[in-house]
């Protein structure tokens, strides 16, 4: 068992760049025979034990510290703890898997601009509805901790698990919290982000688990792999001071 | 009392002991007592409610995928009874249970405590029905053997009143009420509104608003009718173009939140501000004289009646009166009854007209607390 485990995507787009940011920074992945393609190995770095797992897996894995490092969306890992502190550190923003976390609404909805156009549209559906409006969303933490920013209470949750752009239409909800990059998607359901909707602008993140076993030899392990990736910053000192002794 | 409290036989003895004191004191006034399920259907309290109190409940998946809830008070369940079973009212309804409650953040505080409490529905006679509650809740106490205590008391009422009369546009006047419970948070509007430009950029005619929302006819309309976003699109541009509150009134409205203190100096106070601005709140400060003049009458020591202007408790669904009792136990002071007027609860829940509705809840095992504390003089 290597010292320290970090996990990369294991399919798709982001594993592809995350491939490639490596490899810029000199950092070579090499894939581990006859494990089906889920294990593999830095180059020259043989206390480092890399996993390949979704990006989902990631956050929850950092969450639960059964890993110690980790790339994934940013917008995965504030949803799997809104509070980051004690639970994660963020290392550094890796520059891809741009993409934001925002409010949506129908562009029907030509009087409805901003957040607060929205509490005054909740309060109102409240009442006449006598039930409160939907918003759908996988992002139910950070809705639920942005729409009490925003103060607004008037609402309730609709657990999506796909297609979340499709609800208003569908009739299943009618606001939504989504994830987009061009927007296109909001635009081809006749949808519109709110002025002051963006929850989250998010990208890919190299993070830490606060609550992994960090051994002595996982955090020299870590100190020479950060040194490597960016010689320059000071990343390792960084994540040290948020590791108990 | 630790997250997952444990009832040793001395303690269980002694709250039941007390929620007996409480149930009779109840019963004795006319309250007959009843008890909801503790596992609830999630829907009344995560639809008719928003997610303030869904935050803090605990919601699970029965193996048929439906939505439970463990009850995080007993009022919405016995009101929701009450319209279902189309109660006649007046209806006098006490009760003592277990409620459970998520503290996200606050993790040593107990995740299940005893209520005990008493809701009054369709006291069409709002003043005796506040007069009521009140005083059950001070006896609770005194039943309990918990001498010395304060209250804070509120009303939301009063806010109201003091919005209504503004020269302000619907939109915003419930703008303002809707965040009356929020710290902060009515101070900032009434900053903007005072201060802000007031221009919008919006269609003023009916004709321009049709041809915009024509030009959206792919867009679903999501829940809400043409007519809806018309009106509301029409209202917003003529709001904008009346939008503006006079800075001297705006500052009134500020420091009157502000004014918080022994109740009959309060009380002056506020008098004394609303007459700088000429404006007429005297029915809701008779209200809240009235219900000065039921705590005197009881014997409650004027010092220990504090009134708060922006008091209204952390919950959504206060109306009017509200009112908390504090006493110590051996750690401080803690808050061991709250209660108020909810009046637009039966309607969210169901009831075909308005039904008044107020109550009082007592937290059982910090009365207990208080009532085995060695007691100091003094208030909170």
């Amino acid at each position: 068992m290597a010292a320290l485990t970090l996990a990369i995507p294991s399919k798709g787009r982001l594993k592809e760049q995350c491939n490639d940011w490596f490899a810029g920074a000199g950092v070579v992945m090499e894939q581990t025979a006859g494990a089906r393609g889920y294990r593999a190995s830095f180059a020259g770095f043989d206390d480092v034990e890399v996993m390949l797992l979704s990006a989902g897996e990631i956050a929850s894995s950092l969450f639960a510290g059964d890993i110690h490092l980790g790339v994934t969306g940013e917008d995965l890992l504030r949803e799997e703890t809104p509070e980051l502190e004690g639970h994660l550190h963020l290392i550094k923003g890796l520059g891809f898997g741009f993409a934001d976390v925002v409010v949506a609404v129908s562009r029907a909805w030509i009087d409805v601009a901003t957040m607060a156009d929205l509490d005054d549209v909740c309060a109102a559906y409240a009442q006449t509805h006598r039930r409160r409006l939907r918003v759908a969303t996988k992002y139910a933490q950070l809705t639920r901790s942005f729409f009490a920013q925003q103060r607004i209470s008037d609402y309730r949750i609709v657990p999506s698990a796909g297609a979340t752009e499709g609800a208003p239409a569908a009739g299943t909800a009618e606001v939504i919290v989504d994830i987009t990059t061009t927007g296109a998607t909001l635009r081809d359901n006749g949808l519109k982000v709110l002025d002051d909707g963006v929850i989250l602008k998010s990208q890919a993140q190299l993070a830490a688990s606060l609550t992994a076993e960090w051994s002595a030899e996982a955090r020299a392990a870590c100190a020479k792999l950060l040194g490597k990736l960016d010689p320059a910053g000071p990343l390792y000192a960084a994540l040290a001071a948020h590791l108990s002794a | 009392m630790p997250a997952f409290p444990y009832y040793g036989s001395a303690s269980i003895e002694a709250l039941n002991r007390q929620a007996s004191a409480l149930l009779d004191l109840f019963s004795s006034r006319g309250f007959g007592r009843e008890e909801p399920a503790v596992l609830q259907p999630a829907e009344i309290f995560l639809n008719r409610y928003g997610e303030e109190i869904r935050r803090r409940t605990f919601t699970l998946t029965d193996p048929s995928g439906r939505d439970l809830a463990l009850r995080p008070d007993l009022t919405i369940p016995i009101c929701r009874e009450a319209v279902l079973a189309n109660r006649s009212f007046p209806a006098r309804i006490c009760y003592n249970g277990l409620v459970f409650r998520h503290q996200p953040g606050e993790p040593h505080r107990p995740t299940q405590f005893f209520q005990a409490g008493v809701e009054l529905l369709g006291q069409d006679d709002r003043a005796a029905g506040d007069a009521e509650i009140l005083t059950l809740a001070v006896e609770a106490l005194r039943v309990c053997g918990v001498k010395d205590f304060s209250l804070r008391i509120g009303d939301l009422a009063l806010f109201g009143a003091l919005v209504d009369a503004l020269a302000l546009p619907p939109q915003w006047r419930s703008r303002l009420k809707r965040h009356f419970w929020r710290p902060g948070y009515v101070e900032s509007l009434l900053y903007w509104l005072s201060h802000g430009d007031g221009t919008l950029k919006l269609p003023g005619t009916r004709a321009e608003i049709e041809t915009l929302l024509d030009a959206q006819a792919e867009a679903p309309l999501a829940g809400r009718t043409r007519e809806d976003i018309i009106a509301r699109t029409l209202g917003r541009a003529a709001e904008a173009a009346s939008l503006r509150l006079e800075n001297r009134v705006a500052g009134a409205v500020t420091q009157l939140l502000d004014i918080s203190g022994p109740a009959e100096e309060a009380l002056g106070k506020v008098r004394a501000l609303l007459k700088t601005v000429a404006i007429d709140l005297n029915s809701e400060l008779a209200a809240m004289e009235a219900r000065l003049a039921v705590l005197r009458g009881l014997g409650v020591d004027p010092a220990q009646i504090q009134f708060t202007a922006h008091f209204g408790r952390n919950m959504e669904y206060y109306t009017g009166f509200v009112f908390e009792l504090w006493a110590r136990d051996k750690e401080g002071p803690v808050q061991v009854a709250g209660g108020g007027r909810y009046d637009s609860m039966m309607e969210m829940l169901g009831a075909k007209k308005p039904v008044s509705a107020v109550g009082c809840a007592i937290r059982t095992e910090r009365v207990l607390a208080a009532r085995t504390a060695p007691q100091v003089m003094g208030g909170v």
